[in-house]
């Protein structure tokens, strides 16, 4: 273990002090001074950043592609063997089957449709409502902001409390009281994944309407009154000023959120367990690394999810910078 | 400065894929020094316990110039964490001499060589002091520290409202399916009462899979074969539908359900309860309005289809498979933990029952821990002996989910043939 990190780490070193030399000498062959203590400066100063990023990000990114191809079993350690595409190849024969890893992709898209907009719009519509300068606004952004504060294992359980199936439960005596009968919430196939994206919405809008709100205070005020003058209405306001200035924020929201709902993990585990009608790419990742112990088979899933998140972003973020420029 | 990384992308690649690099392993030649993990909390009582044991071994046999020292990994951080521990001591080969797991993993732990077949070091007698052994594929490889069972606990006082009469229901005599149906019926009959507490809601760990496997057992079932890797035919058996459609039943017929809070049977509102021994002391000592005394409640067994079957199962000692050559010194430790003082010892922090027989448990003619001891000694069936134990736990599980508005046949089947994919994969 120590051998492969200080081998990648010497490799990582050799590359930056590489890349002071081509740098150098690019610069000796235009004739510029090149200020090599400022350089080695500024490497050191990234030092403590890039050797954490290395070990903690870098080297179980490796670790990671590299047991994807293996049949690396949590309690052989001593016993790894190189298998190929073996893992892949299962894995798209139990999507295949509509197995349980189809049902995670079924049920993460679902959940990811429906829980990025539903989020991103709550932020908004939360963000718009708390930029008036109005008395108590900050009460608001508070209680807003709450839910983030918390952890998602105390909120979980709060929900559970609030949605139990009992006829006692909070949800069901509120219902009770128009003659609903008592519902199963969370058992019912049909409205679990409505309720998980419900309270991940609840939890994550406050962090996404703190950064909306930032980027509301930037946009120019004249602009508004301007609009005002020319007799533009408040919704033209909005599509024409608000909109358009909220555009690079809403693109880093929209992919933050699309990634951070890609990876929905702990509401299912929380609220459900692990059922078909609730389980996520991630939980099934987790399931097949730490519950059944298949680390390769895991691995080959994580590397599965990494490429298909990244091809989202991109595609994301191209579609939108695009009509950004 | 993209030149440089591919190559190095590559080197960590092929150096990950293919064989990790052990540290130093420790010295196993000195017989006195010993050592051994337990898989639970050490400040809670049985964690207490156990070291309460050491102490005294160390002191028995310091004469001898042995010494054990323990460590301890909390329950509460999982399976995996205690499972990525022995995994970084088994590639170190520093393992300890004993660890203490839960019986599933036996199968598990024995097949990835954690744990050292003690079949020879046992006579007998020795085999014969224990209610049940750890073993697979007719090796043994744990000895438990203490047993469980479970049973059906009521309340009395709705029993007797409802014009039910258990008196003859014994573990020798136990009671059909039908009969456990028709009490569920009068109890349904009392007003704003659920029938029964199968505790269909607990799936999100073994609570579920440890309750109610016996059912499938008790109606001809089973759910793996005896190398523990087929589960299509056996989960998905014509017996094991049967215990499901059983347990269907009694939520389609609202005698259970999957909303019944955790205090219900205790607060009067449920009339039997589907729990294991450590209700025992709740009912004992927390809900004196409802239970003063052992007179409101009792304990049935298990209810009978075409056999009788009831849950049986908890933590075990075992001796590793660590490089220790000379394993005279560790057995002798095992031995001292698994008599009948320490068995003994850790029931009494536990409340549990004591896996050695030897030890005088006392309890009273159809008490409730009688009633329990009796279960496990005669028709205890152990959960199936199989390497991919967690995956059959979570098949089960979902069976059990799934009950609540799925086709038995169908969910069944389903479930088997997800098992299976998943035991392919071992």
């Amino acid at each position: 273990m120590l051998l492969i990190a200080l081998i990648v780490l010497g490799v990582l070193v050799l590359g930056l002090t590489a890349m002071i030399i081509i740098d150098m000498v690019k610069n000796h062959k235009k004739g510029q001074k090149y200020h090599l203590k400022e350089v080695m400066t500024a490497f050191l100063l990234i030092l403590p950043a890039v050797v954490l990023s290395f070990f903690f990000v870098i080297l179980p990114i490796f670790y990671s592609l590299g047991y994807a191809f293996t049949d690396f079993n949590l309690l052989k350690p001593n016993d790894i063997n190189f298998v190929g595409f073996d893992n892949f190849k299962t894995l798209f024969l139990e999507f295949n089957q509509h197995g349980e890893f189809f049902l995670s992709i079924r049920n993460t898209a679902i959940f990811v449709v429906l829980v990025v907009p539903i989020q991103i719009i709550m932020a908004l519509l939360l963000a718009l409502f708390c930029n008036n300068k109005r008395r108590g606004t900050t009460i608001f952004k508070v209680c807003f902001f709450a839910p983030v504060a918390i952890s998602l294992s105390v909120t979980a359980f709060l929900w559970l409390i609030i949605l139990s199936p009992n006829p006692n439960g909070i949800m069901n005596s509120i219902l009770h009281n128009f003659g609903i009968p008592a519902q199963d919430f969370l058992g019912n196939k049909n409205t679990v994944l409505i309720w998980m994206v419900i309270i991940s919405a609840w939890q994550g809008c406050g962090y996404q309407m703190l950064i909306f709100l930032s980027a509301l205070g930037n946009i120019r005020k004249d602009l508004y009154e301007a609009a005002a003058i020319d007799g533009a209405n408040v919704f033209q306001k909005f599509f024409t000023i608000t909109v358009p200035g909220l555009k690079p924020t809403m693109l880093y929201i929209l992919i933050t959120v699309f990634i951070g709902a890609c990876r929905v993990l702990i509401q299912p585990m929380l609220l459900t367990g692990y059922q078909d009608r609730s389980v996520t790419i991630s939980y099934y990742m987790y399931q097949q690394g730490f519950t059944y112990r298949h680390v390769g088979y895991s691995c080959a899933v994580a590397l599965l999810m990494t490429i298909i998140i990244g091809t989202i972003t991109l595609v994301q973020r191209k579609l939108l910078g695009e009509k950004k420029r | 400065m993209k030149k440089l990384v591919l190559p190095a992308l590559m080197a960590a690649l092929l150096l990950t894929g293919c064989k990790a690099i052990g540290g130093g392993s420790a010295d196993y030649s000195d017989n006195s020094k010993l050592k051994i993990r337990f898989h639970v909390d050490a400040k809670s009582a049985e964690g207490m316990a156990y070291k309460k044991l050491v102490d005294g071994f160390n002191k028995e046999y310091a004469s001898q110039g042995m010494r054990v020292t323990a460590s301890f990994v909390a329950r509460s951080a999982g399976d995996s964490n205690y499972e990525k521990q022995l995994n970084t001591d088994k590639l170190e080969g520093t393992l300890p001499d004993i660890i203490t797991f839960d019986a599933p993993n036996c199968a598990a732990y024995a097949e990835a060589e954690y744990l050292y077949d003690i079949s020879s070091y046992l006579s007998a007698e020795e085999k014969a002091k224990f209610i049940t052994l750890n073993s697979y594929q007719g090796k043994t490889y744990g000895i438990p520290i203490q047993e469980s069972s479970a049973g059906f606990y009521y309340n009395k006082a709705l029993f007797a409202q409802a014009g039910i009469n258990v008196s003859g229901i014994t573990v020798d005599n136990p009671w059909t399916y039908d009969q456990f149906k028709a009490a569920c019926a009068k109890l349904k009959a009392l007003s704003g009462i659920t029938a029964v507490d199968m505790r269909m809601d607990a799936t999100k760990d073994e609570t579920a899979t440890y309750l109610l496997y016996p059912f499938i057992y008790a109606s001809g079932g089973s759910f793996v074969d005896e190398t523990g890797k087929i589960a299509t035919g056996y989960f998905n058996s014509n017996g094991s539908k049967r215990g499901f459609q059983f347990l269907k039943d009694l939520v389609d017929l609202q005698y259970t359900n999957y909303g019944i809070g955790a205090t219900d049977f205790f607060t009067g509102k449920v009339g039997m309860y589907l729990s294991s021994g450590w209700t025992i002391p709740d009912l004992d000592n927390k809900y004196p309005t409802t239970f003063p005394n052992r007179d409101a409640w009792g304990l049935l067994p298990y209810p009978k289809d075409v056999i009788a079957a009831s849950a049986n199962g908890s933590w075990s000692y075992a001796v590793t498979d660590n490089l220790r050559k000379d394993k005279s010194a560790v057995v002798t430790l095992l031995k001292y933990l698994t008599n009948a003082n320490g068995s003994k010892t850790v029931t009494d922090a536990t409340g549990m029952i004591p896996a050695n027989k030897e030890v005088n448990t006392q309890y009273g003619t159809n008490s409730p821990e009688d009633v329990l001891y009796q279960q496990l000694q005669k028709t205890g069936k152990q959960r199936p002996e199989t390497v991919g134990y967690p995956q059959f736990s979570v098949a089960f599980r979902g069976v059990i989910d799934g009950l609540r508005d799925g086709n038995v046949s169908t969910l069944v089947d389903n479930k088997a043939a997800a098992l299976q994919n998943e035991l392919n994969k071992l």
